[in-house]
């Protein structure tokens, strides 16, 4: 599984939000978009999973061109947690996840035990089956965010898309979601694709960042390679300085004092 | 957020289904032996299996009887569509006043009945074609690339107004053969027979079988658009297609008897406090409460005055209007979030 994209540009109006961008993706690796406000990053994701229309450029899918997929054939490939979501206030955990199923189920057709096994499965992985039973304004935001992420594994995808899945959140369940995430990937090999703010929880748990700037690519690599004094001040125009420590595997970023 | 709990889905779907059925019979049984002229339960039962004819089977099986099965097919269709639209507008305060299909509807009944009182007899299909072009149009101004639910409240709203500036000055002007279309107008049971049963039930069926087609992308659309989008569901075609279910039914129920407003709005939302947001026991739950509720109404309508019958249409929305405020009190705080 390869996700391919080539001079993308994606327009809102008249508004070119993403130009000339290439992407690869593979599976397996977890690749992070970062960039500041405005930058496009949301755009190139949604642009590459289709949520968004894109004016020119192709996004391949296995060498296939993806907008000839289904779309729900689309949707058992690859799993998308959008940035808005909603759910009625009184679905239930369980009834939740189990949409993740409906790419799987037509008019009438379904397997209803493998549906199960794969719902609990998605709920066991992600800590939330103990929540099964309960409405999901009865969660916090971290356990409705890791609800949420059952909802997409439990499209069996090969790769998982979201968007700013940490935002709103505090730190504890930030981190809490980092490690899921993780531990996912690590796991059952399920490539992700985010897009974060935290450039730091990036810089911990990505194989590759991609940053944007301005709509388009300002560099791709491994994080610690991505993430330098240069770049921060490019692309941010923040001062830092780039620590490593020892006993870490990946460096810190220290800002200049206010 | 811990009220939210006890306020949706506390009930089993079973009770509340076998509990709305055990009225229903009821209220049909009340039905059948209150009006104008009353009759108690063992009478009928003895005349009707009488041979020949007398008044009582006369009133019971062609005048009562049909009226009750209308009754219940049209709260089951008007809830129906409102439980539909509620979900391809992301909006609670959807039915079928929205889309346009009351204001086509009247529209085209004013005209026929006023201005072409010749074509009376064809009055139905009038109204159904005016309410499904109503709704046509509405749809056709909100579309841009795509149809967004906000466009196209607002060009319902548009539109609901130039239909209903026309339809108020052509009754203007004809004020003196206003009785037809203020029947119309306030939609009304009375005088109906077999004839609108049997034409009702086909389309009834139908579009009640369709709207169960519709249950994985009503419950998707939701998610958001987003989420329903990346779970392999088409949200514009999703939407359309529900859209028209929910326009046949209520254009149905319109051309056959004229506007009842208010069971399309509040029906679903008592369903939804009943069994919870999932349309696999929310919608047939709407369509059982909304066959009670109309059925209620009528009855109500024709024997709380002796004498006089008041249109059903006005039952409902003077009890469905303080109704729904209350509601609206009641679980403001947690719909609302």
């Amino acid at each position: 599984m390869e996700i391919k994209a080539q001079q993308i540009q994606v327009a809102y109006g008249e508004y070119i939000a993403v130009k000339d961008m290439d992407i690869h993706l593979k599976k397996g690796e977890i690749t992070t978009i970062i960039g500041p406000n405005g930058s496009g990053k949301s755009t190139v994701l949604k642009a590459i999973t289709r949520l968004l229309k894109y004016k020119k450029g192709t996004v391949y899918m296995n060498e296939k061109d993806m907008l000839s997929f289904g779309s729900k054939e689309l949707a058992r490939h690859i799993g998308v947690l959008p940035q808005s979501h909603t759910a009625p206030p009184d679905f239930k955990v369980k009834d939740l996840v189990s949409y993740g199923r409906m790419p799987y189920q037509s008019f009438g057709k379904r397997n209803k035990e493998e549906d199960e096994r794969i719902i609990n499965w998605a709920m066991k992985a992600t800590g939330v089956y103990d929540l099964r039973e309960k409405s999901i304004t009865q969660c916090s935001g971290g356990e409705a965010q890791r609800v949420w992420i059952a909802t997409v594994l439990t499209q069996q995808p090969e790769m998982m898309f979201l968007d700013e899945p940490t935002t709103y959140l505090d730190i504890s369940h930030q981190l809490d979601t980092m490690k899921l995430v993780k531990k996912l990937n690590k796991e059952s090999g399920i490539g992700v694709v985010m897009v974060l703010h935290d450039l730091g929880q990036a810089l911990e748990v990505s194989d590759r960042i991609i940053v944007m700037k301005q709509g388009k690519k300002y560099g791709e690599g491994k994080p610690e390679e991505v993430v330098t004094k240069k770049m921060m001040k490019d692309v941010y125009n923040v001062d830092c300085d780039i620590v490593w420590i020892d006993g870490r595997k990946k460096p810190l970023i220290v800002y200049k004092e206010i | 957020m811990k009220s939210a709990k006890n306020m949706y889905g506390v009930m089993k779907v079973g009770t509340v289904v076998i509990v709305l059925l055990i009225m229903l019979a009821i209220l049909c049984v009340v039905s059948i032996s209150v009006g104008s002229a009353g009759y108690s339960i063992p009478e009928i039962l003895q005349q009707i299996t009488k041979e020949g004819k007398s008044p009582v089977k006369v009133i019971v099986l062609n005048l009562r009887l049909p009226r009750i099965l209308l009754a219940i097919m049209i709260g089951a269709c008007l809830s129906t569509s409102g439980a539909l639209l509620q979900s391809v507008m992301k909006n609670p305060l959807a039915d079928p006043g929205t889309i346009g299909v009351s204001a086509g509807a009247a529209t085209a009944a004013s005209t026929i009945i006023l201005l072409f009182p010749t074509m009376t007899g064809s009055l139905p299909l009038f109204a159904f074609g005016g309410a499904a072009l109503a709704c046509f149009l509405i749809y056709s101004m909100a579309w841009k690339r795509g149809v967004d639910p906000t466009r196209i409240i607002l060009s319902g709203v548009a539109i609901n107004s130039v239909l209903g500036a026309y339809t108020s000055l052509l009754q203007m002007l004809n004020s003196d053969s206003l009785q037809g279309v203020l029947a119309f107008m306030n939609g009304s049971l009375s005088g109906k027979s077999w004839y609108e049963v049997r034409i009702l039930s086909v389309y009834c069926i139908i579009g009640l079988i369709l709207s169960f087609g519709c249950v994985k992308s009503a419950n998707a659309l939701q998610l958001g658009d987003e989420m329903a989008k990346s779970l392999g569901i088409k949200v514009n075609l999703s939407r359309i297609l529900l859209s028209a279910v929910a326009a046949y039914l209520a254009a149905s129920t319109v051309a056959m008897v004229g506007m009842i407003g208010f069971v399309g709005l509040v029906v679903p939302h008592i369903a939804r406090i009943l069994v919870g947001s999932n349309y696999k026991v929310m919608m047939p739950v709407s369509m059982l409460l909304g066959a009670n509720i109309l059925l209620f109404a009528d009855t109500i309508g024709r024997s709380i005055v002796p004498g006089m019958e008041i249109p059903v249409g006005i039952v409902m929305a003077v009890s469905g209007g303080p109704f729904f405020l209350y509601m609206l009190r009641k679980k403001g705080a947690s719909y609302g979030n």
